[in-house]
């Protein structure tokens, strides 16, 4: 798994690469808490290149999203598709997080303020 | 759709007589390569988008990682049978069983009513299950996703380091009409 920061304006993106999984997930926690503590407050984290998530994967987005809530920071994840969204949904948390169809939505989302 | 996990030694699902078998070190490093040795056995028509291979992870990795405590010197035996319709799987670890079925299965009630009532505030204390042994990098939520996926059932044994589960496919048009 591979992951890229770029910016757009005041928000952040983070493009997630291959498989989110037992081996690799931690590894996003520990970007998204690095990314807090600078006092960033707006995320998107683009799932369109991921093909594989697993418990752990989820585990990460629930931390990410609930470490973002409690700085009231703002998060918007997008482009979740293939087995990455069923996943969510075998899990029934399509409606918990902040999905967005693209990443253009997304930031349309986020900028919506 | 089965709501809880089962407890009962001498449910169908426990079932061995005709099953594949292989047995493995309780190495965390290799458990995606041992459920890939796993699901190579089951025809393409049921692998669909890596869910089968990833649910199987999810029961050898409980197996490795909370049932043997990652100690290589302990196996994890692997029961497992595929067809185009039925995915039938039993795993068995060496260690003290997942003694927290009961409120596993309080938890996962709780969590429910949180889902159907739309209630995304309240159901942020129920996305993950948490024991005193949980680390950072358990995700907690492996069983909600077994439980809707195993249609079949999600049984453990009363020493529950024993669980099968299985899954029914639904039967794919072939195309062919025969009205």
């Amino acid at each position: 798994m591979e992951l890229k920061v770029r910016k757009s304006k005041h928000i952040y993106i983070v493009d997630i690469e291959g498989e989110m999984d037992l081996y690799n997930a931690y590894k996003l926690k520990e970007l998204v808490s690095k990314m807090l503590d600078k006092g960033i407050g707006h995320f998107v984290i683009n799932m369109e290149k991921v093909e594989y998530i697993d418990s752990s994967g989820i585990g990460a987005l629930i931390y990410v999203s609930s470490a973002l809530k409690k700085k009231s920071a703002r998060l918007v994840i997008t482009s979740v598709h293939g087995s990455v969204k069923k996943v969510i949904e075998l899990t029934k948390l399509t409606g918990y997080f902040p999905l967005e169809d693209s990443l253009k939505e997304g930031i349309v989302a986020l900028m919506k303020g | 759709m089965m709501e809880q996990i089962q407890i009962n030694d001498s449910h169908e699902l426990m079932d061995r007589e005709g099953m594949f078998y292989k047995e493995f070190p309780s190495d965390f490093r290799q458990i995606r390569y041992f459920t890939l040795l796993i699901v190579q056995k089951a025809p393409p028509e049921i692998r669909e988008i890596n869910l089968l291979e990833q649910q199987i992870s999810e029961l050898i990795k409980n197996a490795v990682k909370h049932g043997n405590r990652s100690d290589q010197s302990k196996l994890v035996k692997v029961w497992y049978t595929f067809s185009e319709e039925k995915a039938r799987i039993i795993i068995e670890d060496e260690g003290e069983g997942f003694q927290a079925i009961k409120d596993w299965n309080a938890f996962n009630e709780k969590r429910n009513s949180c889902l159907s009532n739309e209630d995304y505030e309240a159901l942020a204390d129920y996305v993950s299950f948490r024991t005193e042994r949980s680390d950072d990098n358990d995700g907690g939520n492996a069983m909600f996703a077994a439980l809707e996926y195993w249609n079949e059932g999600v049984v453990f044994t009363e020493k529950a380091n024993c669980v099968a589960v299985g899954k029914t496919f639904p039967k794919k048009n072939t195309g062919i009409d025969l009205g």
